[in-house]
This record gives C-alpha cells, structure tokens and sequence, in this order.
C-alpha cells in the first residue's frame, strides 16, 4: 500500500469518526448526564444546519455562521427544556414520546419557512492534494472540529464551576439540592448546552450533507447508536465508541460497499453489548 | 422454542378449562366485524383494515410494554421485517400456490426470528432498561439506512427486488386459495378475525402462569429473579411473541398495501406505535385499538383539512397525552365510568387484622407448607471457601470460609463495612466472586446465577423490602409458590396455606404494598417458606421491627428451621441472642470471631470492635 493511499484512507476513517462525534456528543451530554431520551436531537442537528443557511443566506462569513447556529439551537434547547422536558425528569417513556411530537413539529415548521426541497451549503475551502489523491480540506476541518468539541466538553464539566455542580446534580440530585446547588437551573443548562453541542454538530454537516427538513433522521440512529455503544461516559464513551464504530463502518465500507459498512456496524455495536452491557464506558462509572 | 413448547404443555389443563368466556367474545367480535365490513362504503373499509393492522401492531407493543415491562421501539422493525419477508415471500411462492397466507406464515415467523437473535442479545447481555429502548431505536433506524440502501438490482431475494428508497412492489394481496385476492370487504374481515384472535389469545396468556410471571417480571424483576425464575427466558419469550405479533401485521400491512418501502422503520413509524399505545392506554388490549383509532381519525380528518399543519397539530395533542393523561385515554375514560356508577373495586378492610397478629404459630400449618413443595428439599448445608471479592481497589471480603450445618441456624453480624453484605450477596450469586467457591451440599454452586440457585432450594429475602407492592398479597405468595412447584393449582393450595400460617388469610386480596411494615417483612418471610428451601438466607429480617414483632419472628425462624437451615444477617442484637444461635462476626473482610453470643460477649476484641462496652454492659444484666 502507497503511503498517500494510506493517508488518505486515514483521513478517510478519521472523517468518518468525526461526523460520528459531532452527530452525538451532544445527544451523550443530554444522556450521560441527564439520563433523558431526547428522540428531537436529529432535529436539533437539523435546525443547527438551517440556521447556518439562514446566516450564510444574510450575508454571514460560514464560520460565524455555524457559531450563530450553534447559539441559536443551544437557545431553543434551553425553552425546550423550560416548556417541555422539565415536567417530565425520570419518566423515560413519556419523555421519548413528547420528544418525539416535538421533533414533528420542528420538521414540519421548518418545511412550512423553508420548503421540503434540499437546500445546498457550497463545501468551504478547496481541496488538496496527497499523492494520488484529491481530499476535501473541509474534512480537516471536521476532524479538528469534533477534537475541539470534545476539549470544550472536557473543560466546560471540569474547569468550570457549573461543570461541577452538574455532575453533582447528575450523580445525587437531591443532595445536590440540599448543598444549595439550583438542581433546576443546572438541569436546564446542561439541556441547553447538549442542544448547542447538537446545534454546532448540524452547522458542521451542512455542507457536507443535504440540508433538507428530515436529515436529522439519517443521523439519529447512528448518533443513538454510538451513544448507548459509549456508554455513561460522556467523553470517553463518545471518543472511543465513535472511534470503534467509525473506524468499522469506514474500513468495511472501504473495503466492499458502504451498504455493508452499514450492516457491520450494527453487528460490531450489538455484539459489543452483549460483551459489555453498559457500553466502553460502564465499567468506569458515570464520570467523564 | 423448546422453552415456548414446554410453556405451551405446562399450561394447558387450566388453558382448556378457561376457553370458553374468550371463545364466546371472540365469535362475538367476529360476527360484529362482518356485519360492520358490510354495512360500510368500500372506501371505510379498506381504511379500517389499515387501521385493525395498526391496531395490531400497536397490540404487540401493548403487551411487550405494558405486560412485559420491556419498553421496545423494536416493534416497527419487526413489523418491517415482517412485511419485507411476506413481500419476498409472497412474490417467490404466490406464483405457485395461489395463495398468500403462507407467506403471511413465513413473516410471522421471520419476524419472530429476527426479535429472538435480537431479544438474545439484549436479555442474556443483560442490558439495562433504558438501554433496551434506545437499542431497538437504533437498530430499526439502521435497518432504515440498510433498507434504503439496496436500491440497486443486484439486491434481490429470488423475484423479488428490495428496492431501497422506492420500496418493493408488485407484492401480492391476501389470496386465500387460487389466485383469487380478498376485496377490501373481505380482507377487512379477515383482519378483524386475526387481530380479535390474537387479542383474545393475549388475554388467555395474560391470565395464565406464563402471564402472572411476567407481571412478577414487570413488577420487580430482581425478586423474580431471586424467586428462581430465569427473568431473560421470560423476557425473551414475551419479545419473541410480540416480535412475531408485530411480524404478522406487517405482513398483513404489505399485503393491503401490495407495496413495502424502508420508511416502516423509520423514527416516524417507531414512535407512532408507541402514540398509539400512550393514547390507548399502556395496558389495555382494547386501548391498542382505540389510541389507533383515535390517533389516525385524528390525522386523516385533520388531513383532509389543512394538510401540511398535521404534524404539528399530532405533536401537540402528543404533548398534550404526555403532560395532561400520562394514563392513556381508555383507562381514564374507564375510571371516570367507574366512578360515576360508584363501584370502585374496594379494598377488602379487615378487623380480624389483630388478631391475626397475635395469633399463636400452628407448627402443623408450617409442615403443611413445607411439605407442600412437590420434592420438599431436605436441609442443606451451605459452605464458603476462601471468599474473595475484590471492588476495584478494595477488598470487600478477603478469604472467608464459613460453613453452615445442614438444619441449623447461623447469625452473620458485624459493624458497618464488614463485609457482611458482601458475603451474603456472593452466596446468592449476585456478586460473582473475586476468588474462592460456594457450596451447597456438596455442590459446587460458585458460577450459577440466583436464580438457578434459587431452584436448587436457596430461599432468599434481601435487605431492601422486595415484593410486588401493586399485586395481592397472595398472588406475591403465589408467585413464589409456583416457582417451585410449577403448577397453578398446586401454587394455589400452597400459597392459601402460607396465608394461613402467616395469619394474612384476611388480607389476601389487599395490594401488598398496604400491608404494614411489620406485615412487609413476614410476606417476604413467607414467600421464602412457601418456595420450600433447604437454606434460607435472611438479611435483616426485623430491620424496623416492634419488639412484640420481633420475637413474632423469632419464632418463625426458630420453626423454619426444623426444616431448612436459616442464615440470618443482622444488626439486633436483642433478636440474635433470641435465636441463641451461633454467631459468626465480619470485621474488615474477615472472619473476626465465631462462637455463641455469650461467647462473642466475653471476647475482649468483639467488645472493642463491635459490640462496645457500656451497652453489652447493660445488656447483660
């Protein structure tokens, strides 16, 4: 094997756990965290990557557009949770399925403003060439974005006073409580933070995916997936499933069609848990 | 499947005896529904067939999740599975037979197949609840991505071409025999009567030994667990029938349709199944309908009206169900009936409650009971080998060996971190241990799982209360009693005659979670006796007992143990010298000192480390 063959199916592969990242890490945040079910996260993703094309469209340079977007879905996160989510802590059933009428609402208001047709973002920056081979710089991009939120992550629940006082909240609420900590506040936060994270994981599709009203389904089972694969764990469950199930899905597709890239995932992801029931993570515990 | 046969043999002397209530409601609905099929325009009753489909597979969910307790999003991708697999096989056998119902054999059963691989996975993993949900989330929504994806020729089954994204056409309708396809009349009729036959069929089960375990399963699985009921073989049985049930719609939804696209598995569809079931009502067979009555009335009327609104107006009155009826709308109508007609179901009250209290120990009921198991078990011994477990860096238990004589009493005590609760969880087998084994006689027990230790006569009640707080105190006892006996009636006459020696015979109908605390520990007491144990393994018996209760429950023991040998975690020290059994003390992972509790009294070490001076002092006197 060349050596530029073999950069580019690394960048390839790393490609591929990146996108996983960034479709989930906010979904782990909600979950890890939490413990809530959020069945709107695609949709989260979705309004992340249309309200980049609403900032691109009014004159935004693309990379303020993707931190307004992130903002934006992060602000929606925190109403969603005032109006909605908050009622319905530890009733998982409920919480799926109100979720699930929001995520139709959301698809179907944005069909309403934007139409049902495919929007396009043009794909920043060029492409460069290794040896033989033609890469998207924007795939760089990518990788060094899910690396970024995954620091931001990091430092946000370790550096940060709220960081603490959520994983308080997250390992004994009521304690938390009763040292004074605002358990609601920290709740609707820690919402709101795992809607931006989904916010800028969309802002960072649109221009590689079609932004059209239903594209958050084509990611959620894959982000679900790498989610229950991870584990408790926000970042390391995340980091090393996406790894795991990225690389998978990327060699196998590589290697034959990406139909089967599809099918091995499923496989890896089912028999790694009847391996490890509560994913990469569980052993650990519910720590970062 | 030879687990489902045994069932099936098992239950079916009562199972004939109960036929006919459900045979007769069954014809009724039949001959309803064909009356109804015929009276209304075509164009009702090809979308009512839709409908009893959905209902259908909205039953499916009802019961895995409302009976089970297993919350499945899997349901739409056995109902896509189903459909796909009575497409392929309809368009590669149809041509041949004439008929279709056996490809609606074949979805069934594919169907069936897919949830028990899938079932196997997560139940003998033992993935946790929350998990078994997002799990078959994200394998019906990776199917979605598997499905659209095969949209080349090369991806076919015979004749049949899977499509992708355009779906699999030209599959054929229900035709019964030679080439002739139902009308939407006819096939609305047949709908009714399959969907009316595995509902009533549901109901027989539920009411069955199989469904009264599964309510255990639903209600507190670690204590059916510890009851000796192997909960993952329940569980998957339950989710191999509704796989199947929701395999059968799907097949019936690709043949009213004559069509089958990847969109089945989608999120849309998934959680749909479960709207269905919020609306309706969890537990209700007929709520499974009637919520897809309601929910698709809802959205064609609204449909006909201002189409692109719909969704939104869906996700609302969803919210709207979530916030305002989390019961479902069945049960809820159904209360507010009950009221107004005024017969709520009382709770029967008793006076006899005292008394029952007070009431001497009949040792006669006792033997009653024991001997009432089918091969009531001599008392083992139960022993311990170089213990070890290990947590992370701590050694919780470091080398204990311990040995219980077969028909005697044993009291495990020690201060807080001894590793007492340890010990007691690595003899029920829910802790695997470090290093080390356990016998029982002389059976190497170490690697069996509770509940397979549990039928071989290890009776446990654990530390935390652990009953089924929304079943009766019997139907508690009679789970318990069915465990070991495995026959309904015998569990019956075994659980009555439990009742009577616990003196709750006047509460048998109460919900177990009325009784008292006291009350509480005695059940628990009892459903451990009514399983016939050779070593019955208490933790905490009389943790926030009276006094009065207390030695009540020392007799209890003390009788228990004539028969099964009885070993007693406790912190009473008052209850442990009342047994006058001998004790043996856990102090940091080790055995510390063993002996009488006289003995333990005159022990300069015990008095430092456990039982302390000035109170043994008093103690004493």
């Amino acid at each position: 094997m060349q050596s530029d063959e073999l950069a580019n199916l690394a960048i390839s592969l790393l490609t591929t756990v990146s996108i996983l990242v960034v479709i989930s890490i906010g979904l782990a945040v909600v979950f890890g965290m939490m413990g809530v079910i959020n069945l709107a996260h695609g949709e989260f993703l979705m309004l992340g990557a249309f309200f980049t094309l609403s900032g691109q469209r009014a004159g935004l340079n693309i990379w303020l557009a993707m931190l307004v977007a992130a903002l934006g879905v992060g602000v929606v996160g925190l109403a969603v949770e005032r109006l909605l989510v908050q009622f319905l802590y530890g009733r998982l059933a409920a919480t799926m399925l109100a979720t699930w009428g929001l995520s139709l609402i959301l698809v179907q208001t944005v069909v309403l403003i934007y139409g049902p047709t495919t929007q396009g973002i043009p794909t920043p920056l060029g492409s460069m060439k290794i040896g033989g081979y033609s890469v998207s710089e924007y795939n760089l991009v990518l990788i060094a974005a899910a690396i970024s939120l995954l620091g931001l992550v990091y430092w946000v629940f370790t550096r940060t006073r709220y960081g603490t006082m959520a994983r308080a909240v997250t390992q004994l609420p009521n304690m938390a409580a009763s040292l004074g900590i605002n358990a609601k506040g920290v709740n609707m936060l820690t919402f709101g933070f795992g809607a931006m994270l989904a916010g800028a994981g969309g802002a960072l599709l649109a221009p590689v995916a079609g932004v059209v009203p239903g594209m958050g389904q084509a990611y959620v089972g894959r982000a679900f997936m790498t989610v229950i694969v991870g584990g408790p764990g926000v970042l390391t469950g995340t980091a090393s499933s996406a790894g795991l199930l990225g690389s998978v899905d990327s060699i196998v597709s590589n290697l034959t069609t990406s139909f089967l890239g599809t099918a091995a995932l499923l496989v890896v992801a089912i028999v790694l848990l009847r391996v490890l029931p509560t994913g990469i993570s569980g052993r650990t515990g519910r720590q970062l | 499947m030879s687990a489902l046969r045994e069932v099936a043999a098992r239950y079916r002397p009562s199972y004939l005896a109960r036929l006919p209530q459900e045979v007769t409601s069954f014809l009724v609905v039949a001959l309803i529904g064909t009356v109804v099929a015929f009276v209304i325009p075509e164009f009702r009753a090809q979308e009512w067939s839709l409908w009893v489909i959905y209902g259908l597979l909205a039953l499916s969910f009802t019961f895995v999740w409302g009976h089970a307790g297993i919350f499945s999003f899997g349901q739409a991708a056995f109902f896509g599975i189903g459909a796909y697999a009575y497409g392929v096989a309809g368009i590669n056998l149809s041509n041949a037979t004439g008929e279709s119902l056996s490809a609606l054999v074949v979805a069934t059963l594919f169907a069936g197949i897919a949830a028990g691989l899938l079932g196997y996975f997560i139940f003998y993993g033992n993935v946790g609840d929350v998990y078994v949900a997002i799990i078959t989330l994200a394998v019906t929504l990776v199917l979605l991505t598997f499905m659209s994806s095969t949209a080349s020729p090369k991806y076919h089954i015979g004749d049949a071409l899977l499509g992708g994204y355009n779906g699999m056409i030209a599959i054929p309708p229900i035709m019964v025999g030679s080439f002739t396809a139902l009308d939407s009349r006819q096939l609305l009729v047949f709908c009714i009567v399959l969907a009316a036959a595995v509902a009533f069929g549901l109901h027989i089960l539920l009411r069955r030994p199989f469904g009264r375990v599964l309510a255990g399963v639903r209600e507190n699985e670690l204590r059916t667990q510890l009851l000796g009921y192997d909960v993952r073989r329940y569980k998957l049985l339950a989710f191999v029938l509704a796989g199947s049930i929701a395999g059968l719609a799907g097949g019936l939804y690709a043949a009213w349709g004559m069509f089958i696209n990847p969109s089945v598995f989608s999120l849309q569809q998934a959680a749909l199944v479960a709207i269905w079931v919020l609306v309706g009502g969890r537990n209700s067979i007929l709520g499974a309908f009637a919520g897809v009555a309601i929910v698709q009335g809802l959205s064609s009327s609204l449909g006909e009206g201002g189409g692109s609104w719909t969704p939104i107006v869906l996700g609302l009155v969803l919210i709207a169900v979530v916030l305002f009826l989390p019961s479902g709308t069945v049960p809820t109508i159904r209360s507010l009936v009950r009221r107004r007609l005024n017969r709520s179901p009382a709770l029967p009250v008793s006076q006899e409650v005292t008394i029952a209290r007070r009431r001497e120990l009949k040792d006669a009921e006792l033997e009653g009971v024991l001997a009432g198991g089918r091969d009531a078990s001599e008392a083992q011994s139960l022993r311990a080998n170089r213990l070890t477990k290990q947590f992370g860096g701590v050694r919780a238990l470091n080398g204990v060996d311990v040995n219980f004589l077969a028909g005697t009493i044993h009291c495990l005590i020690g201060p807080n971190g001894a590793g007492k609760s340890t010990c007691f969880n690595l003899l029920i087998g829910r802790y695997a241990p470090t290093a080390g084994e356990v016998l029982l006689g002389d059976r190497n027990i170490t690697k069996l799982r509770p509940d397979a230790r549990a039928r071989l006569g290890l009776g446990i009640k654990m530390q935390v209360p652990s009953y089924y707080g929304d079943l009766s105190v019997f139907e508690n006892l009679w789970l318990a009693s069915f465990a070991r006996l495995r026959s309904a009636g015998a569990a019956e006459g075994q659980a009555t005659r439990t009742l009577g020696w616990l003196g709750l015979s006047a509460k048998a109908e109460s919900l177990a979670s009325a009784l008292s605390h006291g009350e509480h520990q005695w059940l628990e007491i009892g459903m451990v006796v009514a399983g016939s144990p050779s070593v019955m393994l208490l933790d905490e018996p009389t943790a926030g007992m009276t006094r009065e209760e207390t030695q009540r429950t020392v007799d209890m023991i003390r009788a228990v143990s004539r028969f099964a040998t009885v070993i007693v975690v406790e912190h009473d020290m008052e209850f442990v010298r009342a047994l006058g059994a001998p004790v043996t003390m856990f102090h940091q992972g080790l055995v510390f000192a063993k002996g009488s509790i006289e003995d333990l009294r005159r022990d300069e070490r015990v008095l430092d480390t456990y039982l302390g001076r000035s109170v043994s002092a008093d103690a004493a006197n």
